[in-house]
């Protein structure tokens, strides 16, 4: 990983000159529908008294647009887009590549094990900044129209229910739930009070995994009653009442042992 | 845009002629006044590098042809902050259950905390090596929610390629140079009115930060320079080095009160040309260690001699303190110090400075604006002037006067290091009142002797410095001492003998370092190693009684 972060600066020396060009956003749609070896369309430059003009117009193939709804193919994106030329200014704009080498997705690698390094290199450096705005026409209003019509639906909606909903709570005369609750604690019967030593061994490793724990966790684990339980404790362990810790049981220190993590009787 | 369109054009003409060859003429329209060219614009699918934009502001002047080397990795700071480090899990300060808790607590309060994700992590970018600029691109938002941009490039064979461009960040240079901190910054603004040397603010802070490193001095240092730190200030580091080796000249001279050079060094740094007090600064270290930053109690259990003017240690202790509390000391003070630093670098020009430091001791405030006038049409920062020159006037007026040290001296370096060398006994010249205008003089001397006059001159200068302050110190000043005294030194200064070292020690009790001082290398023609031993010699034969005056051994007689 000694590479990682060198910047392979080819591009910058070679002073690659490269255009920053603004695209709408239904045209990349379109672009990145391109079969083939990715031709899109044709650029032309041209100087007119003076004036330069670019334009670049769209491949034939490429103006279906796919909507959804019902109007699939009456609308077509337009195919010539002249584009307006701007300085870059006194910025100094480049460009970078990472090539994540194999890695498709970049949050993936991002937990830190990034499987390949990145290799960065300058590419280039902006010259010339342009806008491709789409030629005006009727195709493209209706495009716009529909665009419009999209984002101004709005997320959420109400909605007029024929019928009532009934089929989600049901009067009944026990729920399920509650009916499997009363059998579990049926069967499982009270809590018997059980050896105080294997009550104590169970303690011990229960605390060897933890340092803090609460009474109905304690409980929980040692299917004890409580009141047996909290006497053991209170013979073992202490109860934290202020502190980070609160409401926990904790083992006395002359019984942790936790840096080895051994617990001494 | 007409211009824009200029130029634009002769980067298409440029391409048209270089690339029209190849290109097939599809759709060349041709006009008269037209011509164009088409090319294929193609979006390379299978690419699987992702570009970006790296923009650098216009201000900054970033070239990217310059650069040797680069290299750029993301700036992983936040992720402790994102990440939420859990705690040990399992034994010891663990609770059982606490991650489900924490979790239920959390969707409980709806607190959503954002993930940590490195592709919006800020890159840091370090242009040739470690010497060079370091930049912080940070990730600039929005940028292709609305629309997509792309990058074209021309490619070999004439098509245009189009890459979706992925990220937009925005890099900003990082600076270098120090910067306060936030509490920093609002105690300058604080003491903005009363600092009027700016330059001076970073460069204590650095000291402060050795000092810390050291370990062993307090903020004192810190603020004694406020005040002393002049423009030379920022030279000051370098100086620092030359200062050191002076002092440790200059150290063997005195017995060293703390005996450390390290202090005194530290000190000299602060003092910034530490004009080759060593033993004044190790003096002070001792004498400052006990200080608390504020000004009043300091100089309570102080000895002030009204009559002598060669009490150097006790002057030298108000004056050492007095740099400290730049702060606190009012306006008025900390105006004449400032003045006074002014003054001392003007010293170096001589004749004016003469007559500045007897305004100085004529006035209190209207000389320090005098002094700055003629400190700017000096216009020469060179430091390194005597900090017992400005602490004269002040201390004669308010006996707290600290002695300016040394301060920016650092600047000239070779200013700064004859300083040093020049005065080990500079600080003798502290006296109160007259002596203000005698340090005056002496540091003058000093620095004329090291800027270009021949030692020689000295003499006779130092003759004619102590004649016209003493005229005037007794006019003006409200000092205590006498003009009397001060005529006496001129003689004594230059010569070692037993007279001199009786006189003095009649005068007033004094430390073996204090008689040092008086008998500057310089003054006296002898090395350090011989002055030691011919006032080794004059005492044995004087045999004067001893006292112990705080802690320190004091030689006197009566007579």
């Amino acid at each position: 990983m000694s590479e990682k972060g060198e910047v392979d600066l080819t591009g910058a020396k070679q002073n690659a000159g490269v255009w920053l060009v603004k695209v709408p956003k239904y045209l990349s749609q379109q672009w990145t529908k391109a079969t083939g070896r990715g031709e899109v369309g044709k650029l032309r430059i041209s100087k007119n008294q003076g004036k330069a003009e670019v334009s670049f117009t769209l491949n034939e193939e490429l103006t279906t647009i796919e909507t959804i709804g019902e109007k699939t193919s009456m609308v077509r994106a337009p195919r010539e887009h002249p584009f307006t030329l701007q300085t870059v200014g006194g910025q100094t704009l480049a460009v970078f590549t990472e090539n994540s080498s194999g890695q498709s997705d970049a949050e993936a690698s991002g937990s830190g094990t990034g499987s390949g390094p990145d290799k960065i290199a300058l590419e280039g450096v902006v010259v010339q900044r342009a806008e491709c705005r789409p030629a005006v026409s009727e195709s493209y209003m209706r495009l716009k129209k529909l665009q419009i019509e999209e984002l101004s639906k709005p997320l959420r909606f109400s909605q007029q229910l024929d019928k009532a909903v009934t089929t989600n709570y049901k009067p009944v005369a026990n729920h399920a739930y509650n009916l499997d609750y009363e059998k579990r604690k049926k069967e499982e019967g009270k809590r018997a009070r059980a050896d105080k030593q294997q009550v104590l061994d169970m303690l011990f490793s229960a605390f060897e995994k933890h340092q803090f724990y609460n009474i109905k966790d304690l409980v929980d684990i040692t299917k004890q009653p409580v009141i047996y339980l909290k006497e053991i404790l209170r013979d073992i362990g202490i109860y934290n009442v202020k502190g980070t810790h609160k409401n926990t049981w904790e083992l006395k220190p002359e019984y942790r042992h936790y840096q080895s993590e051994e617990k001494s009787d | 845009m007409k211009a824009t369109s200029k130029t634009t054009n002769h980067k298409q003409v440029i391409n048209s002629t270089s690339y029209s060859a190849v290109m097939t003429s599809l759709g060349s329209q041709g006009s008269s006044s037209s011509s164009s060219t088409e090319y294929v614009v193609r979006v390379p699918k299978n690419t699987n590098k992702k570009y970006s934009i790296m923009a650098f502001n216009a201000g900054d002047k970033v070239s990217c042809s310059t650069w040797t080397q680069a290299r750029m990795e993301r700036d992983m700071s936040n992720r402790r902050i994102y990440g939420e480090e859990e705690t040990q899990e399992g034994a010891a300060g663990s609770e059982f259950g606490k991650k489900q808790r924490e979790e239920a607590r959390r969707k409980k309060y709806g607190i959503i905390t954002k993930e940590f994700k490195v592709e919006d992590q800020p890159w840091i970018l370090k242009v040739n090596g470690k010497a060079g600029r370091r930049f912080k691109g940070i990730k600039k938002g929005g940028v292709t929610e609305n629309a997509s941009y792309y990058i074209f490039t021309q490619s070999a064979d004439g098509a245009f390629e189009a890459f979706p461009v992925h990220a937009w960040y925005n890099f900003t240079p990082q600076a270098k140079h120090r910067t306060l901190t936030a509490e920093e910054a609002e105690e300058e603004w604080g003491r903005r009115n009363k600092v009027v040397n700016h330059f001076s603010i970073m460069l204590q802070r650095r000291l402060r930060e050795q000092e810390r490193g050291g370990g062993d001095e307090d903020e004192e240092e810190g603020e004694k320079g406020a005040k002393k730190k002049k423009k030379g200030g920022r030279g000051g580091d370098l100086r620092i080095h030359d200062l050191e080796e002076d002092l440790e000249m200059s150290s063997d001279e005195s017995d060293g009160s703390n005996g450390d050079d390290d202090e005194a060094k530290a000190k000299a740094k602060k003092e910034k040309g530490a004009k080759g007090k060593g033993k004044k600064k190790k003096k002070k270290g001792s004498d400052l260690e006990g200080f608390e930053d504020s000004d009043d109690g300091d100089f309570e259990g102080l000895e002030v001699d009204y009559m002598s003017d060669e009490s150097s240690s006790e002057e030298e202790e108000p004056e050492k303190t007095k740099p400290n509390k730049g702060e606190d000391v009012p306006k008025g003070i900390d105006e004449m110090s400032e003045s006074e630093e002014e003054s001392e670098e003007e010293t170096k020009n001589e004749e004016e400075n003469k007559e500045e430091e007897e305004e100085e001791d004529g006035k209190k405030t209207p000389v320090q604006v005098e002094k700055k006038k003629k400190k700017d049409s000096s216009g020469e920062s060179d430091s390194s002037e005597d900090s017992d020159i400005e602490g004269e006037a002040a201390s004669a007026l308010f006996m707290v006067k600290k002695r300016t040290p040394p301060k920016r001296g650092g600047g000239r370096g070779s200013a700064g290091s004859s300083r040093t060398g020049s005065r080990p006994g500079t600080p003798s010249i502290d006296n109160a009142a007259t002596s203000n205008t005698l340090r005056a003089a002496a540091s003058k001397l000093e620095q004329g002797k090291r800027q270009t006059t021949v030692p020689s001159s000295e003499t006779p200068a130092a003759k004619r410095l102590k004649m016209e302050p003493s005229p005037q110190s007794s006019s003006g000043k409200s000092t205590p001492q006498p003009a009397s005294g001060k005529s006496t030194p001129s003689a004594s200064d230059v010569l070692l003998t037993e007279d001199a070292v009786r006189r003095y020690l009649i005068r007033k009790p004094m430390t073996t370092k204090d008689l040092l001082k008086k008998f500057q290398t310089k003054r006296t023609g002898l090395s350090s190693e011989q002055t030691v031993n011919v006032l080794a010699q004059i005492l044995k034969r004087l045999n004067p009684e001893r006292k112990n005056i705080n802690d320190k051994m004091h030689f006197y007689l009566t007579e």
